[in-house]
């Protein structure tokens, strides 16, 4: 592993888990969970005669921004996609859930700590979702982890990092979405259906996978930021995704609910006044959706760089 | 042999007490629209004499706005939809004591979340998110949930619909129910082993092979159900074992956390407990350095 200081230039993109996890917070605070000295690798995958990762593709921990305890899970595309099984599934599960007894604790002991002092939750996801030579394990991973959720809403505010090569989807799609808030580079793609699924499923016609510029316009990080379905858009570093983080951190927690998109009946009719907008629009791109949205020149848009991007583009307001 | 598949109506009239249920009704809420999130049936019931909310999924409603939806498929409609049933459910008893809250049963048939590029676009993965959301707060909100599998239950489709439930019941495998992410033989395209070797490895292991013995084996399924008239009284049952644990604030013993104890009780999921302990052993010897207060460390 380089040097703590020279991972903060380092593309987001192009960093591993590992790399993530440790650049994300401050120098020497991190301290991994179930890491590969451990070798909780996977016995499912040993059955199936398939290679092991002795962190079983999923970096998990806890390190420092400034005074916040921040527990960090970063997922490993490298390794099978990414992918969630037991192990991996039961080191995220662990983490978030040590996240809430900690605040829970520090609310006990410390009941005049200041918000910044109290734990946040980051996840830099990198997957499809379920692995599939352990799926059901995986499957019921999915769910303890949206449980968890649940029970840190309004105690741990949990925020989704979304820049790596393999994008968000399948299951972790919507576990992401369901986070209090998500952060993206222009690289990160997040959806449901990835796209080679959606083009098995529906034909070439509906979706032609191969076509790179149309999954990056269809799930990249500038559409979700003009979808609202990404709070934040940043630089492609690990420094970008770290700034942002440290100012989530510093936000007092009560602020968080407000940055979600779903998770409550208001937010829920809020989505479905986009949904009704899909359904009268019926684009045949994301980009008829920038246009309603009151880009006239997407395409200009989709070339500027990441800070005139926001700077000028318009979010969809529903 | 009978099965329920694309039957879910059918199955609210065999689980629920007789011409009890009112469609488009939950609480406050009504669902006028009959063009709004067509394969999504909610609704509300009684269910040994009380109001529990319904929510299914039917297979011969097409939605005409979002073709993708056909066949007991939820959409983006089909899931908000649901998801306001669940917080309409919660807003009706929000006054009620916890012995009261009404139960949410959930009829389980369905093979898959909306895949589609408008699904993508606007983001099916909120839709679905938005129910298990609402699911999990009405469930620590001390409703008793359960879930009755009577056709598909798959993947990401489960996850949104079942796998929230406090208590998944499953009519068995002879009825045509399917539990999966992906059948086995798609999983041995991928995997790149043989059916013959898998269905062997099956036999061991649960982890892998589709169907709900195996899910149960996992802790992912509490009570296989085999017979069709058996359904309504298991369902009954399970109803009033969650609301006792409930209300002894055994909250933990349900849901998806429980399942996972059943798991390792069962002898399906036992790295996993191993693993939770690890993690939560590895924070407690560091802990103290990430109190309020305590010295930082590292030199930025």
């Amino acid at each position: 592993m380089s040097k703590w200081s020279t991972l903060l230039s380092r593309s987001f993109l192009e960093s591993n888990a590992r790399e993530r996890a440790v650049g994300l917070v401050d120098e020497g605070t991190f301290t991994e969970f179930a890491g590969p000295f451990d070798r909780r690798t996977s016995p499912h995958l040993e059955v199936l005669g398939e290679a092991v990762e002795f962190d079983d593709g999923i970096v998990t921990g806890v390190g420092r921004i400034g005074k916040t305890p921040v527990f960090v899970i970063s997922q490993e595309g490298r390794f099978i996609g990414g992918a969630v099984g037991e192990v991996g599934g039961a080191k995220m599960v662990g983490t978030i859930k040590a996240a809430i007894d900690f605040a829970d604790r520090i609310a006990k002991d410390f009941p005049n700590a200041a918000d910044e002092e109290k734990p946040i939750v980051a996840i830099s996801f990198e997957t499809g979702g379920v692995r599939l030579h352990e799926a059901n394990a995986g499957l019921l991973a999915h769910a303890e982890v949206m449980d968890q959720f649940q029970r840190a809403r309004g105690k741990v505010p949990v925020i989704s990092l979304i820049g790596s090569k393999v994008g968000c989807f399948g299951g972790m799609g919507f576990v992401a979405a369901a986070t209090d808030v998500v952060v993206m580079s222009e690289f990160g793609r997040l959806g449901l259906t990835g796209p080679e699924v959606i083009e098995q499923e529906m034909g070439k016609d509906e979706f032609d996978s191969a076509d790179r510029a149309l999954v990056y316009r269809t799930t990249g990080g500038r559409h979700k930021y003009v979808m609202g379905d990404c709070n934040f858009l940043v630089e492609d570093t690990v420094a970008g995704f770290r700034a942002q983080l440290s100012e989530l951190a510093k936000l007092p927690r009560s602020e968080f609910e407000a940055l979600r998109r779903i998770g409550s009946e208001k937010l829920v009719e809020k989505q479905l006044e986009g949904v009704a907008l899909a359904a009268e629009l019926q684009p045949k791109d994301a980009r008829d959706v920038w246009v309603h949205a009151g880009n006239p020149d997407p395409v200009s848009l989709a070339m500027a760089p990441v800070p005139q991007f926001r700077e000028t583009v318009k979010r969809l307001a529903l | 042999m009978e099965s329920l598949i694309g039957q879910g109506r059918t199955a609210i009239e065999l689980i629920c007490d007789p011409d009890s249920f009112a469609e488009g009704s939950v609480g406050a809420k009504t669902f006028a629209d009959p063009d709004f999130g067509p394969g999504a049936v909610v609704g509300t019931a009684k269910l040994d004499g009380k109001p529990v909310t319904v929510i299914a999924n039917d297979a011969d409603a097409f939605n005409e706005k979002f073709p993708v939806v056909y066949a007991g498929v939820i959409g983006m409609e089909e899931g908000y939809k649901m998801a306001q049933a669940v917080y309409a459910t919660i807003a009706a008893d929000a006054d009620a004591p916890k012995e009261n809250k009404r139960a949410i049963v959930l009829i389980v048939d369905t093979p898959g979340n909306g895949p589609g590029k408008v699904e993508e676009i606007f983001g099916m993965n909120k839709a679905t998110g938005a129910y298990q959301l609402a699911l999990a707060e009405a469930r620590y909100t001390g409703h008793p949930i359960v879930a009755m599998v009577i056709g598909r239950a798959i993947s990401g489709a489960f996850l949104c619909h079942g796998l929230q439930a406090d208590q998944i019941l499953s009519l068995d495998s002879d009825f045509g129910t399917m539990i999966h992410v992906m059948p086995l033989t798609s999983i041995s395209r991928i995997v790149k082993k043989d059916m013959e070797t898998l269905e062997k490895l099956a036999e061991s292991n649960p982890v892998f092979a589709a169907g709900p013995r195996f899910f149960s084996r996992l802790g992912g399924v509490e009570e296989i159900v085999t017979n069709i008239d058996d359904m309504r009284a298991t369902i009954i049952r399970h109803v009033g074992e969650v609301r006792a644990a409930k209300l002894a604030g055994k909250e933990d013993t349900l849901g998806p956390w429980g399942r996972g104890a059943l798991g390792a009780e069962r002898g399906g999921r036992v790295v996993r407990p191993e693993v939770l302990k690890l993690v939560a052993d590895e924070f407690a010897a560091v802990s103290g350095k990430y109190l309020p207060g305590a010295a930082l460390e590292g030199a930025a």
